[in-house]
C-alpha cells in the first residue's frame, strides 16, 4: 500500500506516524521565508541607511544572520518550525521523531550551501522528489526530517443518540471505523449514508435510515454514551 | 470501480499532504509514466521543432511545446489511474488507451481553458468520470470546493519548479565553463553569440525547457490526481467503505449460526421487553464510565487487600513518617517598585557603563586565571612515579654511595651491564675503581673528590699500565654520566678484565 508515512516503533510499542513533507509544501514555506526575511531587511535598511559605512556593515551582518542563523534559531527554539513551515503547518524533528537538536540543525543548514546548486535550489529539488520521505541532501547527512505537524482534519461531533451495545466484540480498526462513520456521516450525502450504513446488514440486520440510526447508536455506545 | 484494489492508503489527508501522495504514486510507478510519456512526447518535440524551423520562426517549438501540455497530461493520467486501482500498463497500452478517452475536454483544455490553473484538478474529473456536460458542471462545483486553492498553488509550485530546473541547467554549464573561456559581458554575449546563432539558441533553450517539462509535469498530474482522490476520498467516505466491506466479509465468514444469534441480539434491544428469548446474551446494561471501571469486591480483591497491607507493614514501603517544615500562613505579596526612573536615558547609559565594566572584570579575571595556570603549569603536576621493581631496588642499593662494594666488582658491574643497567653498571665500576686507587695510593677516600680529582691522583700512580686504566675508566664514565655516550660491550669487557675491577690481578 502506497503512503508517504514513516513508521517508527518505540521500544514501548507505540508506532510514531511521521507524515513526510515532499517538495511542494516545502518550497511554499520556502517561499514564504523568503518574503519574510526579504520584508525584515527591507525594513531593517531604511534607518540603517541614514548612518553610512557604519550601517552597511550593520546590514551585511544582519543579512548574515538571516542566511544562516534564522534557520538554526527557529529550529532550535521555535519547535522545529521557521515561520514559513510554522505557516504550512511542517516541523522538523529528527528521523526517529524526536525534536531536532543543535547539531542536526546547523548540519542540515550548512548543507543548504550544497543544495541550493547551481544557484536556485536545483540539487534540493531534485533529492527532494527522489527521496520516499522528501528530504534534501542536508537533511539525509544530518539525519532529519520534514513532516506535517498539523492536526488531520476531522468530521464534526458525533451526533447524539440513544446507545446501542455491539452485539459482538469488534476489533480495534473496526470499532474506529464505526466511530468515523459517526463523525463524518454529516459530511455525506444521505444516499451514501444509506449506501454504507447496508453494508454492514450482517452486524445491524437493517437497511437504509434504520441501518444508518442503529450504526450511530453503536458509535454513541463505544464512546461510553448513555 | 472496485474500490477494494485500491493500492494507496486511504485516510482523511490534508490538501497539502496529499500532493506528497502524488510524488510518491508517481515514484512508484516512475518507469510506465516516463517510457509512455518520452515515446509519446518526442516525436512531437521533433516535428514541433523542425516545423518551427522550416517557417523560420524557431520559437514556435518552444511556445507549440507549452501549448500542448494538457494533451500530454492525458498519458501520465491514464498510467496513474490504472496503477491505483490495478496494474501500471507499459507504454503501448497506455498509447493504445488513448483512444478510449474522449478528445472533447481536451480540445477545451488546448483553446479556451488553456490557461486555467485548476486544470490538474479539472483533468481526472472530466477524463476518469466521462459525465455528460450539465451533470459536469454541478460535478465541478462541488469538487473544487474547498481545494481550488491548493489547486492553483500547485500549479503556480509546478511551474516554479520547472524554471527552477531550467535556470539550473544553464547555471551548472555556467559553472563548468572555465573563467577564460566566458565571454567578457553579459551583454556582449546576447548581442554577438546569441544574434549570430540565434535559432541553435532558441532550439537547446526549447530542448531543456522540453526537459524540465518532462520531469515536472507527470508530478503536476499526479498531484492533481491525488487530490481528486482524496477529494472523492472525503465526498464518499471511501476509507469507511472499504473498512466497512472488511467487516462484512469478516461477519459473513463467522458463519450462519452466528448470524442467526446476531440478528437475535440485535433485534432485541429494539423491541423492548415484550419478547425475551430464552437463549439472547444478557444484556449489557453499561452506560456510563463509572459503571465500567467500578470493580466488584469479591474474593480475588480481599486476597489484593491483605497482599497490599501485608506489603505496606514491611518498613521498606509503609511506615510513618514525621516532617516538619515550615509554610507561610499567608503568601507574601510581591515587593512593588513603584517608583518612577527620573532620568531613563542617563540610567540607561550608566547600565551600559557598568554592563561593559563587568565584561572588562570577566576578561581580566580570565586573564589572571590564565596566567597563573601559566606559571604553575609544571611544578603543579605529579612526579612520576618510580618504577619499584625488586630488580630496581637491588641496583639502587648497590650504586649509592655508602652502601660496601660486592665482593665480585667485575661480576656484579658485567650483570647490571647485561641487565640493561648500563649506568648503574659504569657507576659501580667507577666507584670501584676510585676505591682501589685510594687503597694503592693510601689516601683517604673524601666524598667530595671530584672526576678531575682523581685524574690527577692517577698521575701518582707509579705504575703507568695502571695509571692509564684508571683514567680510562673515569674518562668512559664521566662520557656516559655526562654526555649519555656508552661504550660498546668490547669496551666494557676491556674495562672490566683486570686490575681495579679484579683486585689482587695485576694490569
Amino acid at each position: 500500500m502506497l503512503d508517504t508515512v514513516r513508521e517508527i516503533e518505540t521500544p514501548e510499542g507505540i508506532s510514531l506516524h511521521l507524515r513526510a513533507a515532499g517538495a511542494l509544501p516545502r518550497a511554499q514555506a520556502w517561499m514564504v521565508d523568503l518574503v519574510l526575511r526579504m520584508g525584515v531587511f527591507t525594513v531593517a535598511m531604511i534607518p540603517l541607511s541614514l548612518f553610512g559605512a557604519g550601517g552597511n556593515g550593520l546590514a551585511m551582518l544582519l543579512l548574515f544572520a538571516l542566511m544562516w542563523a534564522y534557520w538554526v534559531v527557529c529550529e532550535v527554539w521555535l519547535d522545529g518550525q521557521t515561520l514559513g513551515k510554522r505557516a504550512l503547518g511542517l516541523r522538523v524533528v529528527n528521523a526517529d521523531g524526536t525534536p531536532v537538536t543543535w547539531l542536526p540543525s546547523v548540519v542540515r543548514n550548512l548543507l543548504r550551501v550544497v543544495d541550493v546548486l547551481p544557484g536556485v535550489y536545483g540539487v534540493g529539488l531534485a533529492s527532494t522528489l527522489i527521496d520516499p520521505y522528501g528530504r534534501r541532501l542536508g537533511d539525509i547527512v544530518a539525519g532529519t526530517m520534514v513532516i506535517h505537524a498539523s492536526d488531520l482534519p476531522t468530521g464534526q461531533q458525533v451526533p447524539a443518540a440513544a446507545a446501542v451495545p455491539l452485539p459482538l466484540v469488534l476489533a480495534a480498526d473496526e470499532q474506529a471505523a464505526l466511530v468515523e462513520f459517526a463523525e463524518r456521516s454529516g459530511q455525506l450525502t444521505l444516499q451514501r449514508q444509506e449506501e454504507l450504513a447496508n453494508l454492514l446488514t450482517p452486524l445491524t440486520a437493517r437497511s437504509d435510515t434504520a441501518a444508518v440510526r442503529q450504526l450511530i447508536g453503536h458509535a454513541n455506545w463505544l464512546l461510553g454514551r448513555p | 470501480m472496485e474500490l477494494e484494489r485500491i493500492s494507496v492508503v486511504l485516510r482523511p489527508r490534508a490538501p497539502r499532504e496529499v500532493l506528497d501522495l502524488g510524488a510518491a504514486m508517481l515514484r512508484a510507478n516512475a518507469v510506465a509514466v516516463w517510457s509512455a510519456w518520452f515515446a509519446f512526447t518526442v516525436p512531437i518535440f521533433i516535428a514541433c521543432n523542425v516545423l518551427g524551423v522550416l517557417l523560420g520562426l524557431p520559437w514556435l517549438g518552444l511556445v507549440l511545446m507549452w501549448w500542448l501540455k494538457p494533451m500530454f497530461d492525458r498519458l501520465p493520467l491514464y498510467v496513474l489511474s490504472r496503477a491505483v486501482f490495478d496494474r501500471a500498463p507499459n507504454w503501448r497500452e497506455t498509447l493504445r488507451g488513448q483512444r478510449q478517452w474522449s478528445w472533447r475536454s481536451t480540445l477545451a483544455a488546448l483553446s479556451w481553458l488553456r490557461i486555467d490553473s485548476n486544470r490538474a484538478l479539472r483533468l481526472p474529473m472530466e477524463l476518469l468520470e466521462g459525465a455528460p456536460r450539465k451533470q459536469r458542471m454541478a460535478r465541478w462545483k462541488v469538487l473544487r470546493r474547498r481545494i481550488v486553492a491548493d489547486t492553483s498553488l500547485l500549479t503556480y509550485g509546478c511551474l516554479q519548479f520547472e524554471l527552477v530546473l531550467f535556470l539550473s541547467v544553464w547555471l551548472l554549464v555556467l559553472l563548468l565553463i572555465p573563467s577564460e573561456w566566458l565571454p567578457q559581458s553579459l551583454a556582449d554575449f546576447f548581442r554577438h553569440d546569441v544574434r549570430d546563432a540565434s535559432t541553435m539558441w532558441t532550439l537547446l533553450g526549447a530542448t531543456v525547457a522540453y526537459l524540465a517539462m518532462s520531469a515536472i509535469e507527470p508530478l503536476y498530474v499526479a498531484c492533481g490526481f491525488a487530490l481528486y482522490l482524496n477529494r472523492r476520498t472525503q465526498l464518499e467516505a471511501w476509507d469507511i467503505d472499504l473498512a466497512f466491506r472488511r467487516l462484512r466479509t469478516r461477519l459473513q465468514a463467522l458463519g450462519k449460526v452466528l448470524g442467526v444469534l446476531l440478528v437475535c441480539a440485535c433485534v432485541w434491544p429494539m423491541s423492548g421487553h415484550a419478547a425475551t428469548p430464552a437463549d439472547a446474551p444478557p444484556k449489557p446494561m453499561v452506560t456510563s464510565l463509572q459503571q465500567v471501571f467500578r470493580q466488584p469486591m469479591d474474593s480475588a480483591d480481599q486476597r489484593f487487600a491483605t497482599a497490599a497491607a501485608e506489603t505496606y507493614r514491611d518498613p521498606r514501603f509503609g511506615g510513618e513518617h514525621k516532617l516538619r517544615k515550615w509554610v507561610f500562613k499567608y503568601t507574601p505579596k510581591a515587593a512593588t517598585s513603584a517608583q518612577p526612573i527620573l532620568f531613563p536615558a542617563f540610567g540607561t547609559a550608566l547600565a551600559v557603563v557598568f554592563k561593559a565594566f563587568m565584561w572588562l572584570l570577566l576578561i581580566v579575571a580570565i586573564g589572571a586565571l590564565l596566567r597563573f595556570a601559566w606559571r604553575w603549569r609544571g611544578r603543579l603536576a605529579p612526579t612520576p612515579a618510580e618504577p619499584a621493581s625488586a630488580l630496581s631496588q637491588s641496583v639502587h642499593a648497590s650504586v649509592v654511595a655508602d652502601a660496601p662494594l660486592p665482593a665480585d666488582l667485575a661480576g656484579a658491574a658485567r650483570a647490571l651491564w647485561q641487565a640493561q643497567y648500563q649506568r648503574e653498571a659504569l657507576a659501580l665500576m667507577y666507584r670501584g675503581c676510585v676505591e682501589q686507587t685510594a687503597r694503592l695510593l693510601k689516601v683517604p677516600p673524601s666524598p667530595d673528590a671530584t672526576e678531575a680529582d682523581w685524574l690527577r691522583q692517577a698521575a701518582a700512580i707509579d705504575d703507568p699500565a695502571r695509571a692509564q686504566r684508571v683514567i680510562a675508566i673515569v674518562r668512559t664514565w664521566q662520557f656516559a654520566a655526562y654526555a649519555g655516550r656508552y661504550p660498546d660491550d668490547a669496551g666494557i669487557e676491556s674495562l672490566l678484565a683486570g686490575w681495579p675491577a679484579q683486585t689482587g690481578v695485576p694490569a
